[in-house]
């Protein structure tokens, strides 16, 4: 018993000090009267995620607001505790990511109802009367820009194999209605396999390793963001096709910008988190000073991004300057 | 003393008899409806793909055998992937003492495999020590090694590492890929170490009957550390092959690692409960799975109804799994 009760210590102790520690680690300052907006973000699983996170908690800080970010781990449940904790600690808005358009609905109103507005970033939610105003990315739009790209970088003709994100998640399917809008009027245009590898880099290369298998001769492929275009360029490099077909991505992360400065992939569709997430901090700042007629949806377009103006762009914006 | 040993092998040899007919019929079926299923280069792509998996789960063969489980893999392969990424590509700097270490290949390699022995270690250590539950003590390491992946690559991914560090994940000798070769070495030990060592018979006997064993005079605490680092240093071993293949460290890599783990561990007739199963069946398991994998996308299936296959598939693999003990 008297072990228990001293290895119960030696928790509580490391525990307390894990505690201390981790709370001398943030940067947070002296809180007095200061309005605190907390950034609630979908998942910091995604490198474009962590651009948007940490771009709109930089941003509130720099207006002066003390700032936290909360990770919903692509769960809406987790999500509603996160709301819960944001509102309960005295949060004054939130800037969002949601998990999900229709799931995350109740969570925005449960903000709204508490007198915190809500701000959403890159993703919608479903209600027109939840969120005090939606800063969007249009990806079907945008998939229809990539899309009229394809058909022109390919002359009209040629197989091609289509490589889909998480098939669960809405952004996977406006993504690929948005692209099969243009493509699939074309007949010369032939997509002979359509898998999906789960936005993830290494999927993406074992399923287009396998495609090649069963269809050698493909002209192009298309992936549903740009981590799975990076894992379907390494698995052409490593069949020795990477010169013989072209591969698209979407997002505008910095590999693949890069990969198109080096001709490796031919086309992405440059989102703009920073712009978003700036956007939101900044509207959060006019809202506390008074102002409250917001767009409700304020799209951001999504920007192709091709080996002819590449050297405009960076890793997720468009090079300083020429924002 | 003797009939049931051999009773034991017989049923042993009758499962991993059930796993090879399995791999057998999916073969066919596969081969039927795709021409380009049986090729060479199909063949090497599978073994090339699956040898991550091979990998992991050989450690997790070692582990379920002690009746325990191994959810941080997945997490420790993302961790360790990142660390040799990370040593290799920036090195170690530390600007106050005007310091700077850099990393050979060699050594950035070392260095990931001994934070996956030292991952593991700490999974043994939590379990023996305090007697926490191995589902839940790996299950506090899937969420810690993950962690502390975002912290070391701030959620981005490592990518541009050298050329040479490709060739361990890209590279072919004497006409087989390199990562074939570094799972069948892990392979080959893993059966001596089961079969011929004092180790690998403490490792049944645990999982057969802890209890039993203890009053035997087995250290059982020192054997479940041992395997557990094992675990990790092969999750490691993972970490690099996928980190080298893609020429990138991803935050998020091996996440569900564990899973495809466990069902090839399951597959290849290892018991959930311990004692009984063996290496090969796992790697016979992990073939099946990484066939089904490369037919369905072959045959280009629709990815809603992959789910559903490969569900049923390592479901059917306990029931036959279930039956086969009751007879014990």
């Amino acid at each position: 018993m008297k072990r228990l009760a001293a290895i119960k210590n030696v928790f509580a102790a490391t525990a307390l000090i894990c505690l201390v520690f981790s709370s001398s680690c943030q940067s947070d300052a002296a809180n007095d009267g200061k309005k605190k907006v907390a950034v609630i973000v979908s998942t910091l699983n995604n490198p474009w995620f962590v651009v948007l996170a940490q771009t709109a908690a930089a941003k509130a800080q720099l207006l002066g607001y003390e700032t936290k970010i909360f990770d919903s781990q692509n769960n809406t449940a987790l999500e509603a505790d996160n709301f819960e904790n944001a509102i309960a600690s005295g949060y004054n808005a939130i800037l969002f990511n949601p998990t999900d358009a229709d799931g995350s609905v109740t969570n925005v109103l449960k903000a709204k109802a508490a007198g915190v507005p809500v701000f959403c970033m890159d993703r919608e939610v479903n209600s027109t009367e939840a969120a005090t105003s939606q800063i969007l990315s249009d990806n079907y739009s945008g998939c229809v820009a990539l899309g009229k790209y394809f058909v022109e970088a390919m002359n009209k003709k040629g197989n091609y194999v289509e490589i889909l994100g998480l098939v669960g998640d809405n952004n996977t399917w406006n993504r690929s209605k948005g692209f099969h809008s243009v493509v699939d009027v074309y007949p010369g245009l032939k997509m002979v396999a359509q898998q999906s590898a789960d936005f993830d880099r290494n999927k993406a290369m074992d399923v287009l390793e396998s495609i090649l298998q069963a269809h050698p001769d493909i002209n192009a492929v298309f992936c549903g963001n740009d981590a799975m275009a990076s894992g379907a360029y390494q698995a052409l490099v490593a069949a020795g096709k990477a010169n013989d077909v072209k591969v698209f991505g979407f997002d505008g992360s910095e590999d693949v910008v890069n990969a198109i400065k080096e001709k490796k992939i031919v086309a992405t569709g440059m989102q703009f988190p920073k712009v978003m997430a700036e956007t939101a901090a900044e509207y959060a700042d006019e809202y506390f000073k008074g102002k409250k007629d917001f767009p409700q949806k304020m799209p951001v377009a999504v920007e192709l991004v091709t080996q002819q103006n590449v050297d405009d762009y960076t890793g997720y914006g468009k090079k300083e300057g020429n924002k | 003393m003797e009939a049931i040993i051999n009773h034991k092998n017989y049923r042993q040899s009758l499962a991993k008899f059930q796993s090879l007919i399995a791999l057998f019929l999916l073969c066919v079926v596969i081969s039927l409806l795709s021409d380009k299923f049986l090729t060479a280069t199909n063949a090497w792509n599978v073994m090339r793909q699956i040898s991550v998996n091979i990998c992991i789960s050989v450690g997790m063969t070692l582990v379920v055998l002690t009746a325990g489980i191994d959810l941080s893999v997945g997490s420790v392969l993302a961790l360790c992937g990142a660390i040799t990424a990370g040593l290799l590509k920036n090195g170690i700097a530390l600007p106050s003492q005007n310091l700077y270490i850099g990393f050979t290949i060699m050594g950035a390699v070392l260095a990931g495999l001994l934070a996956g022995s030292l991952l593991g270690w700490f999974n043994g250590w939590a379990i023996t020590r305090f007697k926490v539950p191995p589902f839940v003590a790996t299950l506090a390491m899937l969420t810690i090694a993950r962690g502390l992946t975002m912290l070391w690559t701030k959620g981005f991914p490592i990518t541009g590492l050298n050329e040479s560090f490709a060739y361990l994940g890209t590279g072919w000798i004497i006409g087989i890929p390199l990562p074939v070769w570094i799972s069948g070495f892990v392979v080959f030990v893993a059966v001596i170490i089961t079969n011929k060592t004092r180790l690998g018979r403490y490792i049944y006997a645990i999982g057969g009957n802890e209890n039993a064993a203890t009053l035997s005079g087995i250290n059982i605490k020192k054997i479940k550390v041992i395997v557990y680092s094992i675990a990790g240093v092969l999750a490691a071993v993972g970490g690099i092959l996928v980190t080298s293949r893609l020429d990138a460290a991803q935050p998020n890599a091996g996440t569900g690692y564990e899973l495809d783990s466990i069902a090839a561990v399951v597959i290849g007739g290892t018991s959930l409960s311990g004692g009984r199963g063996t290496v090969l069946g796992t790697v016979l398991g992990a073939i099946i799975i990484g066939v089904l994998n490369n037919g369905l996308v072959l045959l280009n299936v629709s990815p809603f109804w992959q789910q559903v296959v490969k569900g049923f598939v390592i479901l059917i693999a306990v029931i036959i799994d279930k039956a086969n003990s009751k007879n014990d």
